[in-house]
């Protein structure tokens, strides 16, 4: 009983762990029941929704366990869901003892992260490469990448008091447009546009757009909507920072 | 010109997702090539239809197939190939141009953008269900050939 509630909490450390990197529901759904199936429970059940899993399992003895986890913060990571999809595999394969579950979860949990310096670098190429798709010039991509360097700073700091995520995103859309106007301003660009779009395409939430879209027709209704209202609150929330700049630029010249 | 440095920033901007997303190694060539493929057979799309939803949805099946296939080969969730690969054909900016003339009170253009985006992100979307249920009925006629011929029902 006390062992089947521990590897329970395992199986769920690693679905948490999928969801919060950002794998789709389906894929954490799918992942929990393969991986209680493996380590012999007779039934599970798992509902998932972008904030919640709700797990019960019926063991071989017909007794019946239930964990919930609530996931208040995501970190999109690619390489964790690959490594995790894999051991999950493995498991599935030939099921591994719980204390050396426990260890790979911790191994895969500590990440890797690309340092620093490549992160801003990275940050600043982004920018720089979508005011050049978006129609701007060498100068512009200049400007914009300077200001997707000052948006990764924000970014960091803001994380780092543990703002609220929305606040957040109308701090980062506020300094990049700030900086955008001063970059026009002081003459580094002249598109004041291109320079912010491309900050922007780092800010909008694009993707979970249409991931929500995609979940909502594939029969994901709750998902679907979750995702869908949170891509509109944070595409508000970028348009009110960035309004701020406008409106003050208005006065301004008046 | 235009199209060209476009071509060319949809590889660098499908690449710099990657390593933001935390992808490591040979995957990031592989999916700047894809997020350029993505934009390419999105300019013909737009050649051969004169319209951007068409053009998007040609362009998501394009990149869908390409990433389910892919996945198989480089063993690893479709998902991390497949969402850095769309990033140049997500409607950020006409998103982003809805909302600011929103907030500055242009309801007219901003209702315009508005339609575009959920008409475009729909395209998309689509897009990306019509290759995944296509490869799930594809992977369901493998499995019963299978076992018809293990004889396991």
């Amino acid at each position: 009983m006390e062992q089947n509630s521990q590897m329970l909490s395992l199986i769920l450390d690693l679905g948490e762990m999928l969801l919060v990197s950002g794998a789709e529901v389906n894929r954490v759904e799918d992942t929990i029941k393969r991986l209680a199936f493996a380590y012999g429970f007779q039934r599970t059940d798992v509902f998932t929704i972008t904030s919640s899993i709700v797990v019960t399992v019926r063991d071989a003895s017909n007794q019946t366990l239930t964990e919930t986890r609530r996931i208040l913060s995501y970190e999109t990571d690619m390489h964790k869901i690959d490594q995790l999809n894999s051991l999950s595999r493995q498991i599935c394969h030939a099921p591994i003892s719980p204390e050396s579950l426990q260890q790979k979860l911790q191994q895969i949990r500590q990440g890797t992260p690309y340092c620093r310096l490549i992160q801003f670098l990275d940050y600043a190429m982004i920018s720089a490469v979508f005011s050049l798709f978006f129609g701007g010039n060498l100068q512009d991509a200049f400007a914009a990448a300077l200001c997707g360097c000052l948006l990764k700073l924000v970014l960091d700091a803001g994380k780092s008091i543990q703002l609220q995520s929305l606040v957040l995103t109308v701090l980062c859309s506020f300094a990049v447009a700030a900086a955008a106007q001063c970059c026009v301003l002081v003459g580094i660009g002249s598109n004041f546009d291109q320079i912010v779009i491309g900050n922007i395409m780092l800010l909008i939430p694009g993707v979970s757009f249409t991931v929500s879209l995609r979940d909502m027709i594939s029969g994901d209704t709750i998902s679907g909507l979750l995702g869908f209202a949170e891509a509109i609150l944070k595409a508000l929330a970028i348009a009110m920072g960035f309004a701020i700049v406008i409106l003050l630029m208005k006065g301004g010249a008046r | 010109m235009n199209e060209l440095i476009q071509i060319c920033t949809s590889f660098l901007g499908s690449l710099g997702f990657g390593i933001l997303y935390n992808i490591k190694g040979k995957k990031l060539g592989v999916i700047g090539m894809g997020g350029m493929l993505s934009w390419i057979v999105y300019l013909m799309g737009m050649a051969l239809f004169q319209d951007k939803i068409g053009a998007l949805f040609l362009a998501t099946l394009a990149v869908g197939a390409l990433s389910e296939g892919l996945a198989r080969i480089l063993k690893t969730p479709v998902m991390t190939l497949l969402v850095p690969m769309l990033i140049p054909l997500v409607p950020g900016s006409d998103l982003f141009y809805a909302t600011s003339s929103l907030l500055l009170n242009e309801i007219e253009t901003s209702s315009e953008f508005l339609n575009l985006v959920i008409k475009e992100a729909a395209a998309i979307a689509f897009g990306i269900i019509l290759i995944t249920s296509t490869v799930q009925i594809l992977h369901r006629f493998q499995l019963d050939r299978h076992s018809h011929k293990k004889n396991i029902v």
